[in-house]
């Protein structure tokens, strides 16, 4: 009953809310390294409002959910809301949710889909402090008209050796949406991500 | 023995759910108006509208068949801090199911339990098992016997 009783309300215009969900995805994987936003946070639920709204519109009974940190209550309105259930390892999930992306499994742990079915891998979803601030790198690829340059902060030293493999391995690979609150930037596989010139 | 209490508790509540799905609105209607000034009313899931397969026996062996869909109407509600009140209900009507899932709500809170029990759910369930009762003996003449013919060339 407990969970019940702190079971927090979902998108209250269902079909408007996600359309425009859905389109701020749209606009960030075909625009990579784009900073997008959404919407403000969701009264009672702990997470960024754009990763909140993106889990109420892409997630239903068919796409099992990988939990870094498991917040049952978290759990449970996911559950309500959607139908998705808990993916018990990285490698069974249809989408996962990264808070702290510092510890996080491997790239490579994650589903990278078939070579017949490349759909059926993995999408990150990672909550950072902050989209800037960190080590610059630098974008290329489709949807990027010459390179764009960000610096996500908070990633592992490793994080985007493992990303080139990523890349390496297309048209299997994983994706990513990175969050901070509200705004959301897009990494598809198809993304080629290296230290600025010169450097 | 908790495991006991949960179970009755549970078909408790399973029961008056099957009352307040089945209740129409002006009865929900009706009563709402009687208690006056409640907490503020939350809705976790608000009323929508979907579709539900209906599902239905067919040949000898009793095989499942879908029969067709039926739309049903679904609301989960939570007055103040209280537990939540669900609602599921044939039709399209989302005031009917707001009710019934505040219905539910209020049902679960210890202060209004007994009284709603006693002024709601019984007499609802009582004229709702008469109505069913009526509908039967209506239609039990119509019912035919079939007997299988068994070929007589013993």
């Amino acid at each position: 009953m407990s969970t019940t009783t702190s079971l927090a309300p979902g998108l209250l215009d269902e079909v408007h809310e996600t359309q425009s969900a859905f389109r701020a995805l749209l606009d960030a994987l075909a625009r990579p390294g784009q900073v997008n936003t959404l919407a403000p946070a969701l009264p009672g639920v702990a997470l960024g409002g754009a990763m909140a709204r993106l889990l109420l519109t892409l997630c239903d009974e068919e796409t099992p959910v990988w939990w870094q940190n498991a917040d049952p209550d978290l759990q449970h309105w996911l559950r309500f809301h959607t139908g998705a259930t808990v993916a018990p390892r990285p490698a069974m999930a249809s989408f996962a949710l990264l808070t702290d992306v510092g510890s996080a499994p491997a790239l490579a742990d994650f589903a990278a889909g078939s070579a017949k079915s490349p759909e059926f891998s993995s999408t990150l979803v990672i909550e950072l402090p902050s989209l800037q601030g960190g080590t610059q790198t630098q974008w290329r690829g489709p949807g990027i008209q010459e390179q764009r340059r960000l610096a996500l902060p908070g990633l592992s030293a490793d994080f985007w050796t493992q990303w080139q493999v990523n890349h390496a391995a297309f048209p299997q690979g994983v994706d990513i949406i990175f969050t901070c609150a509200e705004q959301l930037v897009g990494l598809p596989r198809t993304t080629r991500v290296s230290p600025p010139e010169g450097v | 023995m908790t495991n006991n209490t949960a179970s009755g508790e549970l078909s408790a509540r399973r029961t008056w759910l099957a009352v307040l799905a089945r209740a129409s609105l002006s009865e929900l209607e009706a009563k709402r108006v009687l208690l006056g000034e409640l907490p503020a009313l939350q809705q976790v899931r608000p009323p929508e509208v979907g579709m539900l397969m209906l599902r239905g026996r067919v040949g000898g062996t009793g095989n499942p068949f879908n029969l067709g869909e039926a739309s049903v109407v679904r609301c989960a509600v939570r007055l103040g801090n209280g537990a939540l009140g669900v609602a599921y209900a044939l039709g399209r009507d989302k005031r009917r199911a707001e009710l019934a899932a505040l219905f539910d709500a209020l049902l679960q809170d210890p202060a209004w339990h007994d009284e709603l029990q006693r002024t709601l759910i019984e007499p609802l369930q009582a004229q709702q098992a008469q109505a069913r009762d009526s509908r039967r003996r209506e239609v039990a003449p119509s019912k035919v016997e079939f007997f299988t013919l068994v070929r007589g060339d013993a």
